[in-house]
Parts: structure tokens; sequence; C-alpha cells
């Protein structure tokens, strides 16, 4: 089986959503509770991997039917279009997802990534520490060879998705403390391995999807390494500019929607304001594009991936504003489901110029590696 | 640094060279002749000559060059229509000013052409430039401009309205994203000059640039170029079909970025770009007259709220964009 071109692949795709599959439908409501938005979208993309949309744009030796990133950035943006209220943890197929395939064991990834898009095992990434954000490269969760497999100790934080996680990639040192950023190695680890206790932090927005991962000897087998060992930080740059380059088209498509559902009971007042939010998500389909354009051609994206994670930010949070602005209910609390989901979605746009990279770090970025200054 | 680096894009960097030499080397017309802008003009269906055509006006303003390019733009679909050789009729723009009512502009030097007036509801018509009774304005930018006197009211039409309809909203789409080539152009380059300014420029016993919070603001201004660079791109490839203002949306967002970067290089340069002698102007000079030309950042980013909220259409950009595919 052998995907289609992008027009035809899409036509089809669009008459299957047009059956309406009530896991389709599901998916298209707003749901507060975590646990219940991870089922439905468990469900969507099994029946998405069953009826093979979304198998195309992964390799065939992987389990795909073959074509690249843009027949995944069709399938999002049309399940976007459709209604569906947000990727959840199937964010990481967009994320680590296209570095595993490029760099992961073949073998282990041939088995693990199906497993991932019909939605039976899940994935986490493991990077950030306590005493680790920004600077990443003074990570301390050790790997240690002994025999066949590393012993992995130490402790991650800001975990997306751990607890629903079956495997982790994660990020550790394979040198020694002063070796920073040439001494990590990323490896891929299973979370029911004894030794791993995942701790969820109820966050601020009343929602508990990021959590503490502790490792106390954790045996990964040698052979869970994607890259080279010692190769951890090529890893973590190759995924961080998926994260800030390609993963922004995806993300985008669902704050289109949720503007378009803010403008339909918006105030004239705010139409000025209204047209400039429409303007910034423009900006991230632009520049978003012109990522997974140059991913599905092969080319390396580098540092230039820092605009359009800053250009994503600053839509979601431009788009947010104006769903406040529109909604004194989700400041003062109203029990309805989609008022829940709208206060959680806005509060959170609060945070998104932190994680990926902080908006900080993006504009240093910038400044050093494309403008060149001093 | 060049903003205009496009890895995946060597053609249009081609172009963009090209454009830039012409531009900076020959004055008004003689620009557009060695770079054949009339000849390529009818042929904007084709990618390589649409890549020709709004490199040229993105060089146009890098270079602040003084040339009729944009309203040859704004006239192709006439001239096609009319059956008028490309290149002997510059479209005037029609502006609703708040004061002082419709006034009419021409950009560039006209060269003795004549001139394409386009008004909604009263039809197309081609006038000689004497007759429009030209008067030059002062204004920053290194550009000229001519404020002519013109009554419509009365005059046979050249094309009536009925015929002009829908070559406008052609004539309209690309002239707006020819201009937010040229406002990339501008802005791109006085931003360049910002960066390479905090590079240069010492306080402190260091270079400005060596500064986080100078740093931040000049990567900031990269972005806003950035951003427009990738939505002019793709508002060409999408120009022989584009969605629901799309040209628009580049326009507005061209404008609006085009104004945030002035501000931000003029932020680095210090005083010294507040002065005559300094080039600042000339760049936000060309920058204001732009976005202020067919169709202004505030008044269509207005518009197009007022149409999100009340159409409860999807513009689908996303959609469009990943189908119209490259270049």
């Amino acid at each position: 089986m052998t995907v289609p071109e992008l027009g035809e692949y899409v036509r089809g795709l669009e008459s299957w959503l047009d059956a309406a599959p009530p896991a389709l439908v599901a998916a298209c409501e707003p749901e507060p509770d975590y646990e219940r938005r991870v089922e439905v979208m468990r469900a969507l993309m099994g029946e998405l991997h069953a009826a093979g949309w979304s198998r195309a744009g992964w390799p065939v030796d992987l389990g795909g039917t073959g074509g690249t990133i843009l027949h995944r950035a069709a399938m999002w943006e049309a399940l976007a279009r459709r209604g569906v209220q947000g990727m959840a943890l199937f964010e990481h197929l967009e994320i680590l997802a296209p570095v595993l395939a490029a760099d992961g064991p073949r073998d282990l990834v041939a088995e693990l990534l199906p497993a991932f898009l019909s939605g039976r095992e899940l994935w986490a990434q493991g990077f950030s520490e306590p005493d680790a954000g920004s600077d990443l490269a003074s990570l301390r969760t050790t790997a240690v060879l002994d025999g066949d497999a590393y012993v992995v100790n130490g402790t991650k934080i800001w975990t997306s998705w751990a607890r629903y996680a079956t495997w982790c990639l994660l990020l550790a040192r394979t040198g020694d403390a002063a070796s920073r950023h040439r001494g990590l190695t990323a490896l891929v680890v299973d979370l029911r391995d004894p030794g791993v206790e995942v701790l969820p932090i109820v966050q601020a927005n009343g929602t508990d999807e990021l959590a503490q991962v502790h490792f106390s000897d954790v045996r990964v087998p040698a052979g869970r390494v994607v890259g080279e060992p010692g190769g951890g930080w090529a890893v973590a740059m190759h995924i961080l500019s998926h994260e800030r380059g390609t993963f922004a088209w995806f993300r985008h498509c669902f704050q289109y929607q949720q503007l378009l559902d803010c403008a339909r009971h918006a105030a004239g007042r705010d139409d000025a304001a209204l047209g400039d939010a429409l303007l910034d998500l423009l900006a991230v389909t632009a520049t978003g594009y012109e990522g997974v354009a140059a991913h599905a051609a092969g080319d390396v994206l580098g540092p230039r991936a820092a605009f359009t994670k800053l250009l994503l930010c600053a839509a979601e949070q431009s788009v947010h504003d104006r769903v406040l602005a529109n909604d004194t209910d989700l400041a003062v609390g109203v029990q309805d489901a989609d008022v829940a989901v709208r206060r959680q979605e806005y509060l959170f746009s609060r945070i998104v110029t932190v994680y990926g990279g902080s908006q900080q770090m993006q504009l240093d970025t910038i400044a050093k590696q494309i403008l060149a200054l001093p | 640094m060049s903003l205009a680096a496009v890895p995946d894009a060597p053609p249009e960097a081609e172009f963009l060279s090209t454009a830039a030499r012409a531009m900076s080397s020959e004055r008004g017309d003689a620009a557009l002749d060695r770079l054949s802008f009339w000849e390529l003009l009818p042929e904007l269906d084709d990618d390589e000559a649409a890549a020709a055509v709004f490199s040229a006006l993105r060089a146009q303003g890098r270079a602040l060059a003084d040339t009729p390019a944009l309203g040859g733009l704004l006239a192709q679909p006439f001239a096609t229509a009319l059956g008028v050789e490309q290149g002997t009729v510059i479209a005037a723009i029609r502006r609703d000013t708040p004061r002082r009512g419709e006034v009419w502009v021409a950009v560039g030097d006209t060269g003795g052409r004549r001139l394409l007036l386009d008004a909604p509801g009263r039809g197309t018509h081609v006038l000689d430039a004497d007759a429009a009774a030209p008067q030059p304005v002062v204004v920053a930018g290194r550009t000229t401009v001519v404020e002519l006197e013109v009554d419509l009211d009365g005059r046979a039409p050249d094309l009536p309205d009925r015929a002009a309809a829908p070559l406008r909203d052609r004539a309209t789409y690309l002239a707006r994203v020819g201009a937010s080539a040229e406002l990339l152009g501008a802005a791109e380059r006085v931003v360049d000059l910002a960066v390479e300014y905090a590079g240069a420029r010492e306080q402190f016993g260091r270079p400005i640039g060596t500064f986080q919070a100078l740093r931040h603001l000049l990567a900031w201004a990269a972005t806003d170029c950035v951003a427009v660079e990738a939505v002019v791109r793709r508002a060409v490839a999408l120009r022989r079909d584009p969605p629901p203002r799309f040209g628009d949306a580049a326009k507005a967002l061209a404008g609006r970025n085009g104004m945030r970067a002035c501000q931000r290089a003029l932020q680095a340069f210090g005083g010294i770009g507040f002065t005559a002698e300094h080039e600042h102007h000339h760049f936000h000079g060309r920058v204001l007259l732009l976005d202020a030309l067919l169709g202004s950042s505030a008044e269509l980013t207005h518009e197009l709220g007022t149409w999100v909220r009340t159409s409860g259409d999807d513009p689908a950009y996303a959609e469009a964009v990943l189908h119209a595919g490259a270049p």
C-alpha cells in the first residue's frame, strides 16, 4: 500500500470524514477532563490508522505508506477544520516521532511507530530537569553502561503527557559531569520498567498532564539508543527544530478554529484586534508551511525554526487575548464544559512562551546565529 | 547577514540579486527595462515571470528605487483587456481621504505615459498624463508621487464598470502583493542597516549589539520581516486562485510589520536615526507611503476582523497554502 499524491489523499480523507465516524464526532466535543480527552483521541487515531489515513507521511518500512510530512500536515489541517479540539498527546507524533523515524534503531521504531500512530502506546519526551531548563546541556540524569544495558538514574520534570505514555525518549548523561553537550545520549525508555516513578504535576490551569519522573537504577537495553552513543545533543537539537519549526503548522491549525469560534460571539468593537490575530495566524501559516515544505524536501531546518516558534507563540497569545476579551465567563467561572476548556486553553496560552525553548532563548538564537550580532 | 537567504528557493534568490543590481545601478525606468519588467507582466501566470516581477518590487524597496512598477502591476489586467501594450499605461491609485474625499495619485515617474484610472461604479478610464494636471507631492522615501486633478463624472469610460469589475479584483490582488513585496524590501533593508550599526556603534566600551535588550529588539525586527517574506511568497504562489481576502491580509501584515520594523530599527539607531542626513527616514517614508496606498493596515485589519465576526466563513488559509504548494 502506498500513499497517493497530496490532492488525491485529501479528497479521500475528506470523504471519509464526511461520513462522520463516531470517533470523529466525539473528538469534536469540548472536554475538560484530560483522561477522557486522551481516550477520545486514542479512539480517533485508532480509526485513522485502521483506515490508513494516519500512516501517510511515514516510511513504508516503519509501518507507514510513504509520502512526506505534507500528508501529515494535510491530515491534521483537515481534522482541525472539522472541529477536532486538539492533538492532545499526539502532538509528540510531530515533535519526537520524526526524529525516531530518522535516527532511531530501525527494528525498534518499526515496532513502536505503528503502536503510537494507532494510539496503543504513547510517548513522552524526557529533556528538562529541576536544574536544567533553558540550560539543557547541564542536565544530570546519568546513564551508565553495565554489560548489555544502560543503568539510568535521575529526575526529569515538565515531562508532557508522561502519565499516559508507555515510552519516553530520554536525554541522559553518558559522559562525565563536565562534558556538557558532548556527553549526552538519547535513549528509548520503557516507562513500565521497574525503577520508573511518574508523579503528575497539578498545573495552574487545573490539568495535570505534566509530570516529574524519577529513574532509579532503570535498566535500558544498550540497543535502544537514538542516534549515536554520545550523540544525544544532535538528537535533542533535531527534536527541538521540529518542536519549534514544523510543529507550528500542526498547532496553529487548531488556533484558527479557536479564533473563528471566538469571532462568532465577539463584539463589533473588537474587530481590529480580531483582524490582528488573524494576521498573526497567517504569519504562522506561511512560515510553518515553509518549515514543513523544507522538511519534506529533505532540508535541515536549523536556527530559522526560532522565527516560527516566536510567531506561533505570538499568535497563540493574540488568539487567546481575543477569547478572553469576548468571554468574561472564562474569567468569572461557569460550570459548562466548553467554558472550562476555554479557561484551560487561555491559561495555557500564557505559558507557551516558556516551553520548547523560552522566548528569550529563541531571540538569543536569532541574534547570534542569524543576525550574527557580536 | 541577509534575511533574503531562502534555502529552498534558489531561483527566487537569483531573481532577487539580479533585480537588486538593476535597481541600484540604473535609475527609474531604465532599471525596469533592464529587468524586462514590462515584457514579464503579461506572463504573470508563469512561476518564473511572477518570481521575477515580485522580486523587482522587493528590490525596489531595498534600494528605495523610484520606478512606476507598482502602477504598472495595477494596470496589467486592464491593459490586457483594453489591448494596450504593457508599459504604455500606468494605473493611478485612488485614495479615499478623510479630509479631502477622493484623491488620485501616481507613484514613480510616469515618464509621459498615459494614466489608467479605475473607479468602482464608474468604470476604467485612460487619460493623457498632462490632461490630469499632475502636481508633485513632497514625500520622504526617495520616490516620486504626483496628485492628479481629474473629474471622471460624465466622462465615458474606456472600459464599462461591468467589464472592469472582475479585472479590478485581480489588479487589486496583484498590486497589494506587489506593494507588500516592496514594503518587505524597505523593512528588511532598514533592519539590515540597524544590525550593521549595532555591531559597530560602541557605548560603555563595547558594541551596543552585545547588549541583550538590543539583541532581542533586533531579533524581533528580523521576525517581523521573516513573517512578511513568507506571506508574500505564499501570496505569489496563490495568485491564480487566492482564497478570500488573502491579498488584504498580506498587505495588512506587510504594512503593520513594516512599520514595526522601522520603529525597532530607529530605536537601535538612536538619535542619529532621526536626522535628515540619516537614511532611516527614507525607508520609513517609503513604508508609510506604501502602507497608506491600496488599503492601509489599519483599515484592512479592521475589515478582516469584521469579516470573520459577521460572515461565519472559515478563511481556510492553511488549507489553501498547503494545496497551492511550491514555489
